[in-house]
């Protein structure tokens, strides 16, 4: 269904030097400088998949997904989605994809939303008896219903998202491109969101690319896993595996009652005998917070020493970061590379 | 190909109708800027009375056949504000903040697309004021309105429109390159304020200028004088005829040039 091929995109830049000096320098004796945005990149994504696509800011995401989109022009190398080729025969290509970048919108902005749907339907050329059956069922999955009628400019950021994915859709694209759906999104509107894109993915087999930095994003509506770092790909594989791969790294949170000697009553690595990279502690005041690989370490018993070292106001467990997963993938390639 | 053509005619008219409910939704903001339009305009005709207070003729030409040529002026200029306004957005932030994207996931063409986005209802006044300009020099210019006339009138105006269209296509498409260029559409939009006067008072440098690099002489002082004299007709209206088509398609390759050269903005 997708095939990036060595995918590379290179962007020139102007280096300025600093001051208003500086600016005239640049401006009759420009140096630039070449940046690799990205780095030859090459996946596949099969028909009906939901793929994520991580890695942290900079990495390159948004690069790939708009080369992927017919937006940028890759420097080398070559994408084919559905057999097409994004950067010929755009008109063509553009009808068969939904997009969606979560910090922008291509809603009509002082209008109703009902009025961006209308024009939607005759730039897509949708049928009016399949646009209102598409309407009834974006209405359904996504709840469009209380807000249909405001101008754009009052939604708030989740009733906004809601109807760009439904925009996104109106024309029953088989790809759907999700730049960060659930960027600055509460819980309860990231949830309804992702299970509108799950429902969407069951229902039509529309295949979804999403960048994301919630894992829970990721957690529960990808089965695959893409993840690049500074441009270049470095993982490739499903959810289970990368936590199989890279240690499941959990982050215990707590409140400490005293900060009296604090750092020195807990010596994980003396205790469970693992190394730096596997318990990581950093605190500010009494709030201390140990990232720690679950697989070496059990919850239980870092739960068990913790609490047998100090007393606590409050303590919690939880899944870390995506970037801290990142952070330990990127650095075990670069040992295995050394 | 006329499949596609009126499709396009009917997603103008679908758009033109999202603009003027926005319209609705910002009235004093349009009848603000009405206003200030009709000010200026009106300081402008007092100037040019003023001169003609103290002079009889400018190097042949009346007060009248001024003001015919500055009201001609106004139309082609008018109707490219009023369907391509969305241009000067290009290059002023649409490129630069990476608002293009928007148009490269629609299955039309992006050109189209942002020309058709911005439909700016305040360049019917300078459509009007144009057109009471040219009305109130009835009788006391000498054109002979007969039916050719009226043709070759109606049929040069969309061309002389299209050089201000296309002038601002090209500039706006540095954009692409550049990130932004809105200052640079500005600079070179600001000459037609020379072809708003018979171009024999200018020295042969901005002449040039003005009929060859950036044409806007084609746009109302060539058209014009051949309606207040009948002669040249071929370079006049066939010399607009040529000129803006050569200068559009320069700029559609320029766009498309430069299309491909976007680079977005990160987000």
């Amino acid at each position: 269904m997708i095939y990036a091929e060595n995918l590379k995109k290179e962007f020139k830049k102007t280096i300025k030097q600093p001051g208003l000096a500086g600016s005239f320098k640049s401006l009759f004796n420009p140096k630039t400088e070449k940046i690799t945005a990205v780095d030859d990149i090459s996946f596949h994504v099969a028909k009906g998949e939901v793929m994520g696509f991580i890695g942290p800011n900079g990495a390159g995401k948004s690069t790939v997904i708009k080369m992927l989109t017919g937006i940028l022009t890759p420097t080398s190398g070559q994408c084919t989605i559905n057999g097409q080729i994004p950067q010929k025969n755009r008109k063509q290509y553009v009808k068969e994809i939904g997009v969606v970048f979560g910090q922008r919108t291509q809603l009509w902005w002082d209008l109703p939303l009902t009025e961006t749907y209308s024009v939607l339907k005759e730039i897509y050329e949708v049928p009016e008896d399949r646009f209102k059956k598409r309407m009834d069922f974006l209405n359904e999955v996504l709840d469009l219903q209380p807000f249909i009628k405001s101008p754009v400019r009052t939604l708030s950021l989740g009733q906004r998202m809601r109807a760009d994915i439904a925009a996104s859709l109106l024309h029953s694209p088989k790809v759907l491109f999700l730049d960060e759906p659930t960027i600055g999104l509460d819980v309860v509107v990231k949830d309804n969101i992702r299970k509108a894109i799950a429902k969407i993915n069951a229902e039509e087999q529309t295949t979804v690319i999403l960048t994301t930095h919630d894992l829970s994003d990721i957690e529960l509506l990808c089965k695959r896993i893409v993840m690049i770092d500074k441009g270049r790909n470095v993982f490739d594989g499903n959810l289970h595996d990368l936590k199989a791969k890279f240690g499941q790294m959990r982050e215990l949170c707590f409140e400490a009652k005293s900060v009296d000697g604090l750092l020195q009553k807990l010596d994980y690595k003396a205790h469970f005998r693992v190394t730096d990279d596997d318990v990581v502690v950093n605190n500010n005041g009494c709030s201390v917070n140990v990232r720690f690989n679950s697989d070496l370490i059990p919850v239980a018993d870092m739960l068990g020493y913790t609490l047998s070292q100090v007393s606590v106001n409050d303590i919690n467990v939880k899944d870390a970061d995506i970037e801290e997963i990142i952070r330990r993938l990127y650095k075990q390639e670069v040992d295995v590379n050394a | 190909m006329f499949a596609n053509l009126r499709r396009m005619m009917k997603m103008h008219r679908i758009f033109i109708a999202q603009d003027l409910k926005r319209m609705m939704e910002y009235k004093i903001d349009f009848l603000t800027g009405a206003f200030s339009f009709l000010l200026g305009q009106a300081i402008n005709i007092i100037f040019l009375a003023i001169i003609f207070s103290q002079i009889p003729t400018l190097i042949g030409w009346t007060f009248e056949e001024i003001v015919f040529i500055y009201g001609f002026s106004l139309l082609p200029k008018a109707l490219d504000h009023l369907f391509c306004d969305n241009l000067w957005r290009v290059g002023y932030f649409i490129v630069d903040k990476g608002d293009f994207d928007k148009y490269l996931t629609r299955p039309i063409n992006p050109l189209f697309s942002v020309i058709v986005e911005l439909f700016q209802v305040d360049a019917l006044g300078e459509l009007i004021v144009g057109l009471l300009l040219i009305g109130s020099t009835i009788g006391q210019v000498s054109i002979h309105w007969s039916v050719l006339n009226v043709i070759l009138f109606l049929i040069v105006l969309p061309f002389a429109t299209l050089i201000y269209t296309g002038v601002k296509t090209i500039t706006a498409a540095i954009a692409f390159w550049t990130k932004r260029s809105g200052h640079i559409t500005h600079m070179f939009y600001m000459v037609n304020d020379f072809a708003k006067y018979p171009t024999n008072i200018y020295n042969s440098f901005i002449k040039t200028v003005i009929t060859y690099i950036i044409p806007f002489a084609f746009t109302a002082f060539y058209p014009a004088s051949y309606f207040l004299t009948g002669e040249n007709p071929w370079f006049n209206i066939g010399g607009t005829v040529v000129i803006s088509v050569v200068l559009f398609t320069v700029a559609v390759f320029v766009w498309n040039k430069g299309v491909s050269a976007y680079e977005s903005a990160g987000s």
